[in-house]
């Protein structure tokens, strides 16, 4: 797996929208409905993260009960998908799955948006002296290999005992291992959007006209570079979503009995050969996630790119 | 000067396909003809920083990569003292006579910054110490033994990532909202789609067990090469695909582009003479992370195809809490990086002399 | 011309490949070579340092001690080696070791009573910072040598008579010291060739050694070959080399395995062990180990010995060794069976009526007051398929609730040594087939015992029976000591013995399985 492939997307393509906003939204939506492949990808994902939310009534089974007499049996009336190898039922496993998977996905995410969006919004922002002491910071997290970074941060924490709570406990490790290393790129890419922004006309204006800064950010930097922004964290959830399963690959993933498609995923790469019912129906499920994350992303940043506009 | 550039650069570029060909096929080679290619990679690279005048920006680079080495080397140090457990500790505990011994002989029994001290210093005279996991073994030569393999498997997945990415790319957006395209773009989108690890586990079961066409792993030769190389590939080739696609998209869309298509240029030309090298630039950018990120990443690849490569060395330091280790492989992946951008840096000002470095 | 150029290489590519595959590695002839598997990248081949698996299944097969165990006889005798007799004094004191003549190392060298000295020296010199110096610290001042409190090694009781023994004095009797001698840690040693080449000396070039085989070639990471050592004083290996490659990720190495690369592969992957112990290659063999469960005593309610007879009682150990499917014998002892001192029937036996008796007369009729229990395990598949079996087990016999608290490795040993959680995992391997090397993990003063336990009279037992020459009174102190460990006081559940499982070709006869897992190649045969 590529690590710093998978932080860096394309989105350095995206560029700032010329006009403001209004007009930009409703265009860009217009343009996303015609995207059919965005939109079936966006209720698919719609969809799992109803099955996320509502595990609890789908899965037939708990996540973590045991049937001994039912060890790493193949698909079945009793149990649709199989079980694993301390017989539990896979199918429930790969529901509650979706809420561990989807819970790192789109929180670490959004934890390393916002950390990176408020440091590259003030390092581009105020620019001088602050750029270059927070850049700098950047510019050196974002030479550790992310490998080692992601391992120390997740020992770390993993050693620290922070919540009481199981299910907490197994997340918040996680969590600040893949955002420490996610926030450096966005920070990157949200200080080059505001410095965009910055140097357009009707910011000057705003700023000539004596607004004060934290207004002009609210008002007029931030709906502009909202767009890339929500485009880049839809590129991002499944990145995390994979790096989660690589710390699994590891031995370093969610702690159990919890399960994710990380953790089910590594725990039956192997059994390919002997056992394929453990690793077919995550693997897929996994494969089709990540397509509807990307497809929905891509279709999203088309939606959004100015270039685009008035085609097709 | 236009000229002279472009004749280092050949050099580089033919000297470097050259080792990597020789390299690829496991030829036997005589030593002379590998020091000769050394020294032509090495005097293309020189001769055309030279001929573009960049000797002082590049040494001013050098500059500020040490300071950050600098910086990383004492924030590592740092975070290993917080990682809880001790490089010795193991199932069964030492008697602290036994434990006191050792940790005099490597210096963990002095304060703090006695050790960082003792660290700078070595690192300073270029000495990266001993492993504590691999015992008497100075950590540079277990780095010097294994780097090779590593960089060999990084740069053919690097090579097929280009070689499949930049068509793919061209192809699809020559081809923009077409069936065709968004077929590309599946094939690309579902290349990033899946754990590598379970690729390659499906690959063995395909190539190896299925049809029996390739060895299951290890790294003897080029039949063994090609799995290893195509899994890590996939995934940068995807994003050079992707990459690619959008590039050219935008660079089809300017102006300049519609002005040589007005001109009566046939498609062909336009398409290669002036889109292609233009909407390589930002595949250039993203090139410098690249390389550190697929030669960081070919860990799994190693562990799955028994590659003897350092891979393993980038975990295994952690869990073995292999300090000299764990230092070593941190300093070389951040070294690789920094020059990685470099490297990207210097090619910019070939592609396009608009771009002036300093 | 791209095109071109990758259809050449495609086609270079399967005509190389046709003609590699039949061949080995560095010319060796397949017919003549044993391939293996050492899972990992031996860390150090020098005896005197290395502590790990790896490293002590290489150095086996190019080095011997002055006694190794026969592994043929059930309970693992000694046989000499090195040394051709050895005789305690009337109290087990002092021994004295008849060395072996003609025996010459691989640089033709002969081996004389100096070099053994010189190993122990070498163990013990606080300059070495060898981790298992301790192994010799029942010598007389053998400790005060590795603390660097004695200088002069002359002091330490270790000697060469005029008849060219080498004359051992203890600080105290030590019936089990020759099994001391068939660890690696102990072989003798070149000084002249580790002072010539340093740290250096264990690279093929410069290793001198005196074993069935010799080591020829070491590549770092990837693989190492042992040849055959034609001037070794006993029976000449049949098979001329081993190929060892290093091999980390199991499933690689079965794959491997069944394309014929190896010819054997132990540490199987446990999930699919109900798929491989199927096979005509698969042959197991129960070790001298046992799988525990530690209980910290200081913590409540594990201070209450009611309490921690109830949850030994709880636990089906049939159902965590069925569950592993891997032929683990459940364990209710805590030494092995198949050692000295091993006797069915210690320990508690599961009883889910009688642990539900014992728990209620705790105190803890109400099950919803009995506290939250946590049970510690370092990160790995299986013992996370252990803990999670105890969890259910608990709460479904018992009525109690477990929190598992899975940690890395290291953390996790840092955690127990520091505070042990109310349970935690662990396992030991004999280093010697002796029961004191179970037992003595358990005395107060045990750097390995993480459960805060003591008792006097468990280790005045564990003392005395290191002294005692006579078998039977020996068994019988160990009875006692197991009952109190195990019966009594039962600080520690043993779950199960642990077996090891290989997979082995049909070509290879006589692959060495035995229940100390000391894997030397000399008897294997390669069929035509």
């Amino acid at each position: 797996m590529s690590t710093v492939v998978e932080v860096e997307s394309p989105i350095g393509v995206v560029e700032a929208p010329k006009k403001k906003s209004k007009s930009l939204w409703s265009d860009a939506w217009a343009r996303l409905k015609k995207n059919k492949a965005s939109v079936v990808s966006f209720y698919f994902i719609s969809f799992i993260c109803l099955v996320a939310i509502f595990a609890d009534y789908i899965a037939p089974y708990s996540f973590e009960e045991q049937y001994l007499d039912r060890v790493l049996q193949p698909p079945s009336w009793q149990h649709w998908l199989g079980t694993d190898s301390l017989g539990r039922d896979l199918f429930s496993r790969i529901i509650y799955g979706a809420r561990m998977s989807m819970a790192v996905g789109i929180f670490t995410s959004v934890i390393s948006l916002f950390i990176g969006a408020f440091f590259g919004a003030i390092a581009g922002w105020v620019g001088g002296k602050v750029d270059s002491v927070i850049m700098r910071f950047v510019d050196i997290l974002y030479a550790i290999p992310t490998l080692v970074l992601m391992i120390l941060v997740k020992v770390i924490f993993d050693s620290l005992n922070l919540f009481e709570n199981p299910e907490l406990k197994a997340l918040t490790s996680i969590l600040l291992a893949l955002s420490i290393v996610g926030w450096v790129t966005l920070a990157r890419v949200v200080r080059g959007q505001v410095l965009q922004v910055r140097e357009m006309a009707y910011v000057e204006a705003a700023r000539a006209m004596g607004a004060r800064s934290t207004w002009i950010v609210m008002k007029h930097v931030f709906p502009n570079i909202l767009g890339p922004i929500i485009v880049l964290l839809t590129l991002q959830i499944p990145m995390n979503i994979l790096f989660e399963s690589f710390l699994s690959f590891i031995g370093l993933g969610l702690q159990p009995p919890f399960s994710s498609w990380g953790v089910l995923a590594s725990e039956g790469w192997r059994s390919l050969r002997y056992f394929p019912h453990l690793i077919v129906s995550p693997g897929i499920i996994l494969f089709l996630v990540m397509l509807a994350f990307n497809l929905f992303g891509d279709g999203l940043r088309d939606a959004f790119d100015p270039k685009m506009r008035g085609k097709s | 000067m236009n000229r002279t550039k472009t004749i280092y650069y050949i050099v580089l570029a033919v000297s470097i396909l050259a080792t990597m060909f020789m390299n690829f096929m496991a030829f036997q080679v005589p030593t002379a003809l590998w020091a000769l290619d050394g020294l032509l990679v090495v005097g293309g690279f020189v001769g055309y920083i030279y001929s573009q005048n960049l000797g002082v920006y590049v040494i001013k680079r050098f500059g500020e990569a040490i300071l950050v080495l600098f910086v990383i080397a004492t924030l590592t140090f740092l975070l290993l003292r917080v990682l809880p457990g001790g490089p010795f500790d193991q199932e069964k505990a030492l008697p602290p006579e036994v434990k006191a011994n050792i940790e005099a002989k490597y210096k963990l029994n002095e304060p703090l910054y006695m050790q960082y001290y003792y660290y700078v210093s070595g690192l300073a005279q270029g000495d990266l110490g001993e492993s504590y996991k691999y015992l008497g073994r100075p950590v540079t030569e277990i780095v010097m033994e294994t780097l090779p393999t590593s960089l060999q498997l990084g740069f053919y997945a690097l090579v097929v990532a280009f070689i499949i990415g930049i068509p793919a790319g061209v192809f699809a957006a020559a081809r923009h909202n077409t069936w065709m395209d968004n077929t590309t773009m599946i094939f690309a989108i579902s290349g990033v789609s899946l754990p590598s690890f379970l690729v390659a586990a499906v690959f063995v079961l395909l190539f190896s067990f299925g049809l029996d066409l390739l060895p299951a792993a290890q790294w003897r030769g080029p039949e063994y090469y090609l799995m290893p190389v195509v899994i890590l590939g996939i995934r940068p080739a995807a994003y050079i695909a992707r990459l690619t696609r959008s590039s050219v998209l935008e660079v089809i869309g300017s102006d300049y582009i519609r002005t040589a298509k007005s001109k009566g240029l046939s498609e062909r030309t336009v398409l290669f003479k002036h889109v292609l090298k233009n909407s390589l630039i930002p595949v250039l950018t993203f090139s410098g992370p690249l390389v550190a990120g697929v030669l960081s990443g070919s860990f799994i690849i190693e562990q799955i195809f028994a590659v003897p490569g350092m891979g393993k060395h980038l975990i295994q330091s952690v869990t073995n809490r292999d300090y000299p280790l764990i230092m070593a492989m941190t300093l070389l992946f951040s070294a690789m990086l920094v020059v990685a951008n470099l490297i990207v840096d210097l090619l910019y000002s070939f592609f396009d002399p608009r771009i002036r470095l300093s | 011309m791209l095109y071109r150029l990758s259809t050449a290489l495609v086609a270079v590519a399967l005509v190389a490949s046709c003609t590699k595959k039949k061949e080995l590695e560095y010319g060796l002839n397949p017919a003549e070579t044993l391939t293996v598997n050492l899972n990992t990248e031996p860390p150090t081949l020098d005896w005197s340092k290395a502590t790990d698996t790896t490293s002590s299944h290489v150095m086996n097969n190019i080095m011997e001690g002055l006694v190794a165990y026969d592994v043929t006889t059930p309970d693992l005798q000694l046989r000499p080696a090195l040394a051709t007799a050895w005789e305690p004094s009337e109290k087990a004191s002092v021994w004295t070791f008849t060395l072996r003549e003609n025996v010459t190392w691989t640089d033709g060298q002969p081996f004389t009573a100096q070099h053994v000295v010189d190993g122990w020296e070498r163990l013990l010199n606080p300059a070495t910072a060898s981790a298992y110096s301790y192994f010799l610290y029942d010598i007389k001042n053998a400790k005060d040598y590795n603390q660097g409190k004695l200088k002069d090694f002359s002091k330490v009781g270790v000697s060469i008579n005029d008849k060219g023994q080498v004359v051992v004095t203890l600080d105290k009797s030590k019936s089990y010291f020759p099994y001391l001698l068939t660890h690696a840690s102990t072989y003798p040693v070149r000084k002249d060739v580790i002072e010539t080449h340093g740290d250096r000396w264990t690279e093929p070039e410069n290793i001198v050694t005196l074993g069935p085989f010799q080591l020829k070639i070491w590549e770092h990471d990837k693989s190492l070959v042992l040849t055959r050592n034609d001037n070794y004083y006993g029976t000449k290996p049949k098979i001329k080399n081993v190929l060892a490659y290093m091999i980390t990720e199991k499933s690689t190495a079965i794959n491997l395995f069944d394309s014929k690369v190896i010819d054997a592969q132990d540490d199987l992957p446990t999930t699919e062990l109900k798929f491989l112990r199927e096979r005509p290659e698969y042959k197991s063999k129960n070790l001298l180990g046992t799988y525990y469960y530690g209980m910290n005593v200081k913590k409540a309610p594990m201070d209450n010995v009611l309490v921690r007879k109830a949850v030994s009682h709880a636990i089906d150990r049939q159902q965590i060794t069925d569950l592993l499917a891997g032929g683990q014998i459940p364990a209710t002892s805590f030494v092995p069976p198949g050692m000295f001192g091993y006797e069915k029937g210690l320990g508690i036996q599961p009883d889910i009526k009688k642990a539900n008796e014992l728990l209620d007369q705790a105190g803890y009729k109400d099950r919803s007051k009995f506290p939250k229990l946590i049970l510690g395990f370092n990160t790995n598949e299986d013992h996370q398929r252990v803990a999670e079996n105890i969890q259910a087990q608990l709460k479904t016999n018992l009525g109690i609730q477990v929190e598992l608290q899975n940690q890395e490795w290291k953390v996790y040993l840092k955690t127990v040594r520091t505070d042990a959680p109310h349970m935690y995992r662990m396992g030991w391997i004999a280093d010697y087939p002796d029961p004191d090397n179970f037992l003595s993990l358990m005395t107060s003063y045990s750097e390995n015992n993480y459960t805060n336990w003591g008792n006097e009279e468990f280790d005045t037992l564990v003392e005395s029976g290191r002294s005692v020459l006579d078998k039977e009174k020996r068994r019988e102190i160990y009875r006692r000591a197991q009952q109190i460990l195990t019966q009594v006081e039962a600080p520690v559940v043993p779950i199960y013995n642990y077996v090891s499982f290989y997979l082995v070709s049909e070509r290879v006869k006589n692959y060495p399985v035995n229940q100390m897992q000391r894997r030397v190649y000399s008897n294997v045969e390669i069929k035509k």
